[in-house]
């Protein structure tokens, strides 16, 4: 990972939505440290309104706010935009992930994080999708699909579908060796950044997503298979 | 169960008994209609059988009568007077008349007709001689001496003679000095009642069948709320608190549905919240940690330009603070098992792999690992996040209380991996290695009891490995060596594919 120093992220702006007036202030200041800007908002109401005003490049949701809940916030602003949002959970071991991930989540974190933590999340969601190497910028084609990591787009049958950038940084990373079978933990490396322990349900609930936007029977699906006790495939 | 024996279940003891009272039933039934069949068909085949050996009885005395007078000079006829030819031709009239006789009488039901002279000679139809019971013959003759004052002195017998039954009907007729006999076989009754028992017996094994398919479907359907409720009772069990009985129309079973019902609702109540209180105190010990954690790292980057005493107060305040976390983190823990709300996430990994990664993210990231070569593949089914909790409770362990782990080793033992997690510490006195991993079960005696700590480490432990199907024990050191050696004993499972599951 690059080490982005001070003030690297000047002009990053991040949403923060957490209700408890404490909390707010220490994460910004905390972030406000790592050297992002930070717009708070301490309710969903005034986060989507915040929003609407001032679009964030990432936005950190609580789930458990008082008026439209973290899930309601978290639909609602993907109805309009593909921004990275990171959910922060009470506990990890519950349905509250698997919902907010549904919700459109991209990642989550649970209460108490490390900013720390929260920053590195943050820098592997602005990360583009693979354009390190050279041969990646071409386009890919696999089946009735064309992805083209350097613009950001994928068509199917020639019309562009909307991922979000997690959704099509999975699909880039699937996409960049068709019929390899990637492991989820490597995909959790490669996508969302984790060293080891990151949650191999993100993997899954995202290839759902990726997989109804992609798939013309998501049920049985033609492109991102699963290789049974292995991990997920792009079929060639 | 299933040490009990069969027949004392509650379906096959009202099977046996429906089908006990149904043969019971059927063959008592069976029994009076076949006694009662017996009877009246006997009944009317002898009265018609007596009335017409009457009426025959009386045709044979009047052709007798009219016929005397060729009989009484035949039988006048002095065997020693007459020549051979004189009496042949007598005795072939004689018995030509009585063949007349016999033949002309009238016999619809195949009856045999007998004439017994006076002199013992029987006459009739048939070759094979039907002989007449003597106790008949007796009731019939005359007694000597003692003059008839019957015309027709009459009596029936009934008897078997080998497997066929006869009825038998002789009428004392004294004017023409015989006994006319008639004899009815049976054997066509015989085999109608013969049949009739039969379809008895098939109708009574039938009916008893019936019976026990009646009794195993109607306990089948009486046991059914039982049904009903056993399982509710284990989805409930397994923790689904929604689960209810459907209101039953019946009103016996009402009682017990709305009492099973309102039990599951209190008892559903108290569990939620009791896990109300935990995600309340979740949420109530997590956003000031929240609060703590961020600004404390605001502090510690800015660290460098403090004085040295503040330096030293940031350090304790952070090392302490991820001790608080973790405490918290064990807590919160505990009381989700105790809520029974645990699930474990499994997924599959490398061992080596993980452990490695486990104590380099603990207090002691640069303690060695040491496993053999051919282990070094091993990978196992468990939740990562708690066995991540479970060696890092361990070394959190052997820090507090054993100065220190001295390193982290792994095999494979048959079925199962064993870590073992070792000390240099004072070790675990033997009576206590039970008591350790009991909550609150901190060693009393010794170094171990004035250290800090609240025992919720090593319960812990033993939770996380019981609900992997493993066991944790501790032992003294195998070199030798002063100090505690842990040993977490797990299954290494299926190659399974559950982490796609868990999450729909």
């Amino acid at each position: 990972m690059r080490d982005i120093g001070h003030h690297a992220h000047v002009g990053t702006k991040i949403l923060t939505v957490e209700d408890d007036e404490r909390i707010r202030q220490a994460v910004t200041l905390a972030l406000e440290e790592e050297g992002w800007d930070v717009i708070e908002a301490e309710t969903g109401e005034r986060a989507l309104d915040t929003f609407t005003a001032t679009p964030a490049d990432v936005v950190l949701i609580d789930i458990m706010l008082p008026g439209i809940d973290g899930f309601e916030v978290c639909r609602s602003i993907r109805r309009a935009s593909d921004v990275p949002i990171i959910m922060v959970t009470a506990r990890a071991d519950t349905h509250d992930v698997v919902a907010g991930l549904e919700a459109g989540a991209d990642d989550y974190l649970t209460k108490p994080f490390a900013p720390k933590e929260l920053s590195a999340r943050i820098r592997a969601m602005l990360r583009r999708a693979r354009t390190a190497e050279p041969g990646d910028l071409e386009r890919i084609k696999v089946g009735e699909l064309e992805i083209s990591p350097e613009e950001g787009l994928v068509l199917k049958k020639g019309e562009e579908l909307h991922l979000t950038k997690t959704e099509f940084k999975l699909l880039v990373e699937l996409a960049s060796q068709p019929g390899k079978v990637f492991s989820r933990e490597v995909l959790l490396e490669r996508v969302w950044g984790y060293d080891y322990f990151g949650d191999g349900r993100l993997v899954d609930v995202h290839v759902r997503r990726l997989r109804t936007k992609v798939e013309a029977d998501p049920a049985s699906p033609r492109y991102v298979v699963t290789s049974r006790g292995l991990g997920y495939k792009l079929q060639p | 169960m299933g040490r009990q024996r069969w027949w004392r279940g509650l379906l096959a003891r009202v099977t046996l008994i429906y089908a006990f009272g149904a043969l019971g039933l059927s063959a008592t039934v069976a029994f009076a209609t076949f006694a009662l069949a017996q009877n009246r068909l006997l009944a009317e085949v002898e009265g018609q059988h007596r009335q017409q050996a009457f009426r025959n009885a009386i045709d044979v005395r009047q052709r007798l009568l009219a016929q005397a007078p060729i009989l009484e000079e035949a039988a006048r006829a002095d065997p020693e007077a007459g020549t051979d030819s004189e009496i042949e031709e007598a005795q072939r009239n004689t018995e030509e008349i009585y063949n007349n006789v016999l033949a002309q009488l009238r016999r619809p039901n195949r009856s045999l007709p007998v004439i017994v002279l006076d002199d013992g000679t029987e006459r009739s139809l048939t070759a094979t001689r039907r002989s007449i019971p003597t106790k008949l013959q007796a009731a019939v003759d005359p007694i000597e001496g003692i003059p008839d004052t019957e015309p027709m002195k009459a009596a029936q017998l009934r008897y078997s003679d080998g497997d066929d039954i006869s009825y038998a009907v002789g009428v004392r007729l004294d004017e023409v000095n015989v006994t006319y006999y008639e004899v009815l076989p049976l054997t066509e009754l015989q085999a109608t009642l013969g049949s009739l028992r039969v379809i008895l017996i098939v109708v009574a094994v039938v009916a008893s069948i019936a019976g026990a398919g009646l009794g195993y479907y109607s306990a089948r359907v009486a046991l059914a709320p039982l049904a009903r409720i056993s399982g509710a009772a284990r989805s409930i069990a397994a923790g689904d608190f929604s689960t209810k009985l459907d209101m039953e129309d019946d009103r016996d079973l009402a009682v017990l549905t709305q009492a099973f019902n309102e039990m599951v609702d209190a008892v559903g109540n108290r569990i939620e919240r009791e896990q109300r209180f935990t995600s309340d105190v979740s949420h109530e010990l997590r956003s000031p940690l929240m609060t703590l954690t961020a600004s404390v790292e605001v502090l510690e980057r800015r660290k460098d330009s403090l004085p040295d005493v503040a330096q030293q107060a940031i350090d304790l305040l952070s090392h302490d603070l991820r001790r608080f976390q973790r405490l918290v983190e064990d807590l919160l823990e505990v009381s989700r098992m105790e809520a029974g709300a645990v699930q474990l996430q499994l997924s599959r990994f490398r061992l080596s792999e993980f452990l490695e990664n486990v104590i380099y993210q603990s207090q002691s990231p640069h303690l060695e690992l040491t496993y053999s070569e051919e282990d070094s593949l091993t990978s196992i089914t468990a939740d990562k996040r708690r066995l991540a909790q479970v060696l890092t409770n361990l070394l959190e362990n052997a820090d507090k209380y054993g100065d220190g782990a001295t390193g982290v080793h792994f095999e494979v033992v048959g079925e199962n991996v064993q870590i073992v997690v070792a000390d240099s510490g004072p070790g675990v006195p033997a009576l206590q290695r039970d008591r350790i991993f009991e909550r609150f079960g901190r060693v009393e005696a010794g170094n171990r009891a004035s250290a800090p700590g609240f025992g919720l480490g090593l319960s812990l432990v033993a939770e996380h490995v019981r609900l992997h199907g493993g066991q944790v024990w501790v032992t003294d050191r195998i070199d030798g060596q002063p100090g505690a050696r842990f040993v977490v004993q797990l299954p290494v499972g299926e190659h399974i594919d559950v982490a796609e599951e868990m999450a729909f």
